[in-house]
């Protein structure tokens, strides 16, 4: 043969090429098996070639619906999914799926599905643990046909690519004068607005009108929802309890003798106010009675945060007290921080604080030692987020930091806004903050790199909240206070 | 070259061919490390047959072996690194890889079989790449593929996946 070739033109060898060249390709997965087929699919982290690659043939097909490949796909993609959708319809190869499946990971733990907590607050896990279930059914009853890997990352794809790129939003002027808001929350249910002109202001999650809850005689200030119910408190010392789907004021509760500036609730029974009296009230919010005033602190109570019986206030005495609930009674102080207290977080392991003297405070809650001073930010630092082993901090330096609670060490500098950081929240994937230069900006929590610009810019930014597909904007545009409330779901046709 | 000839094994290949290697480039194999470890003590002076491989892969497999006889070992079995960056090559492998998709799909084949799981990373990559990017119809072609559906089968399924393209 090679005697044979050696005799031909070159004319005559790109013939005999051409003729070779496609006998020499082989289709890889019909050459090899199922399993290796597929390990050559997982080696692909990008959908478009994997859908592409399914327009192949039948055999490209066939393989390329595969869950295991999606399954992959969405881990590599972070894509936890929720536990009611983790049952998949027949295997095709069920000999090479995985028994355990691992993506339960990313779920398993708190915060895998990030119900809002409040801006700069650290979620709530006994809620989060709650409204789990409401969201859940809620997402299964919109999307009943939800239930392979890959429809899942089909979902997931789309939703991201509408957060980095698309979304739709609507804008809504919330008050005719121009009030300043102080408070914002997005609940599997509502989205409430509190405003500086005594006014709270009821929303369903598309962001339509409900109601108007009045009764407080000045600026509201603190606020938190647990379900229907919603209690406030602000600059009249009172604080009031709601239902928000009738919009009935429930019980005023008074003792306060000074502006309420934080409120969080325990349980469903159980709200505790802080004040600039300087104490914490614990409230049985069903009978309207207080059952425990917390006493200690030398100046207001500007922040505070609960987890199980344990009660932690920042103040601007300072300090921060660990309180116990049942007990009525301050466990430990954490003296260290050189000014004011405005912002705490608490997961039952650490506290962490953030102080007008520049620097964040992680606390030991058993012994009250200061575990890390995490410095770097040049001004007050009022904006606090903490989840696991991440925390992300907002100052009045317009920077927001994300900090490894393993290392105590700095992972991301964001170079955020031109001023302060007014609301900032984070989850998995992402950062959002808000600043009083006007602007919104989504940021990627591994990379730190800027995902993109949300809104046109503003005046200014009070407030923003966001879940899995939802972002709420608070700000000021001409004057006038706006909500603007934009969804990164897909549309449904695009799910079919 | 200055070990003892006791660091030297010899393989058998399914056509009849005798390799001879050193040992710590065999033991690349996990197939083959775990047979020595079952026989240690014994006295190994009959070739190993290699019955899934012909000559030429086996010595195309050798001098991958040879290559990275001294990369660390890798963990028994972690899917972990996968999240990484899953198509980076190094510059030597995809060299390497450079041969014809038969003897590509081989190599493949014959590194699951010895169980040697970096080459088989690499192969599984190298065919990965080679479907990136394209157009469904660039990969018929890479691979010499029929397009073996209807015509509304293929507008079903390009509406199907349309979600995945760049809008």
């Amino acid at each position: 043969l090679a005697d044979l070739l050696n005799l031909c033109t070159s004319q005559q060898l790109s013939f005999v090429r051409q003729y070779v060249d496609p006998l020499l390709k082989k289709d890889p997965f019909t050459s090899l098996p199922n399993e290796i087929c597929l390990r050559v699919l997982s080696c692909i982290d990008d959908p478009k070639v994997l859908a592409r690659a399914s327009q192949v043939s039948q055999r490209w097909r066939e393989l390329l619906a595969d869950d295991v490949t999606w399954m992959k796909l969405c881990a590599k993609h972070d894509y936890g999914r929720r536990m009611s959708e983790a049952h998949i319809t027949t295997p095709p190869f069920s000999s090479l799926r995985p028994p355990p499946n691992p993506i339960h990971g990313y779920f398993d733990g708190e915060g895998t599905y990030s119900f809002p907590s409040a801006i700069a607050a650290a979620p709530h896990i006994q809620r989060n643990s709650r409204s789990f279930d409401s969201a859940t059914s809620s997402a299964v009853l919109r999307r009943p046909k939800m239930r392979s890997y890959k429809s899942h990352f089909k979902q997931r794809y789309l939703v991201e690519t509408a957060w980095k790129t698309g979304g739709r939003n609507i804008a809504r002027h919330i008050t005719q004068d121009q009030g300043v808001v102080t408070s914002l929350h997005l609940t599997p249910k509502y989205i409430v607005v509190a405003l500086d002109n005594a006014k709270i202001h009821v929303f369903n999650t598309d962001g339509n009108a409900q109601k108007t809850l009045q009764g407080h005689v000045m600026g509201v200030w603190a606020m938190v929802p647990w379900e229907d119910t919603l209690v406030s408190g602000g600059c009249d010392r009172d604080v009031r309890v709601w239902d928000m789907a009738t919009g009935e004021s429930i019980h005023t509760l008074r003792g306060h003798t000074s502006t309420v500036r934080c409120l969080k609730m325990s349980d469903a029974n159980t709200a505790i106010s802080g004040s600039r009296d300087t104490t914490l009230r614990v409230w049985d919010i069903k009978t309207g009675l207080c059952k425990n005033v917390l006493v200690g602190h030398q100046a207001s109570v500007r922040c505070l945060e609960i987890k199980g019986d344990i009660v932690v206030s920042g103040s601007y005495d300072t300090t921060a007290r660990v309180w116990s609930i049942s007990e009525g009674r301050c466990l430990r102080t954490l003296s260290g921080h050189f000014s004011q207290i405005y912002a705490i977080a608490f997961d039952g392991n650490r506290i962490a604080t953030g102080s007008l003297d520049t620097s964040v405070r992680i606390w030991d809650p058993n012994d009250g030692s200061c575990q890390a001073i995490l410095q770097g930010h040049t001004s007050l630092v009022g904006q606090l987020q903490m989840r696991g082993n991440t925390l992300v901090t907002g100052g009045s330096d317009g920077s927001v930091r994300v900090w490894s609670l393993e290392k105590m060490a700095p992972i991301h500098r964001l170079a955020a806004h031109d001023n302060s950081v007014t609301s900032l929240q984070f989850d998995d994937t992402r950062v959002v903050s808000g600043g009083s230069d006007g602007r919104v900006k989504v940021w990627d929590l591994k990379t730190g790199l800027l995902v993109r610009e949300l809104t046109a810019p503003a005046d200014a930014v009070w407030r923003v909240a966001f879940e899995e597909e939802k972002c709420v904007v608070m700000a000021s545009r001409s004057n006038r206070t706006i909500m603007e409330v934009w969804s990164f779901s897909p549309p449904e046709e695009q799910l079919m | 070259m200055s070990e003892g000839p006791a660091q030297t094994i010899v393989l058998q290949s399914n056509d009849n061919v005798a390799i001879t290697v050193e040992r710590k480039v065999a033991e690349r194999s996990m197939l083959i490390k775990n047979m020595l470890e079952d026989l240690a003590g014994s006295e190994l002076d009959s070739a190993i047959p290699i019955p899934n491989v012909n000559e030429s892969v086996l010595k195309k497999v050798i001098e991958w072996c040879e290559h990275h006889k001294n990369d660390p070992q890798t963990a028994a079995d972690d899917d972990s690194d996968s999240r990484k960056k899953t198509t980076d090559i190094e510059e030597w492998d995809q060299k390497f890889m450079q041969v014809d998709q038969e003897m590509l799909f081989e190599i493949i084949l014959a590194s699951n079989y010895l169980d040697i799981k970096p080459l088989l990373d690499v192969g599984c990559k190298t065919v990965a790449n080679m479907i990136k990017g394209k157009s469904p119809e660039e990969i018929r072609k890479t691979f010499n593929i029929t397009n073996d559906f209807t015509p509304e089968e293929e507008e079903q399924i390009r509406r199907e996946n349309e979600w995945a393209e760049d809008r």
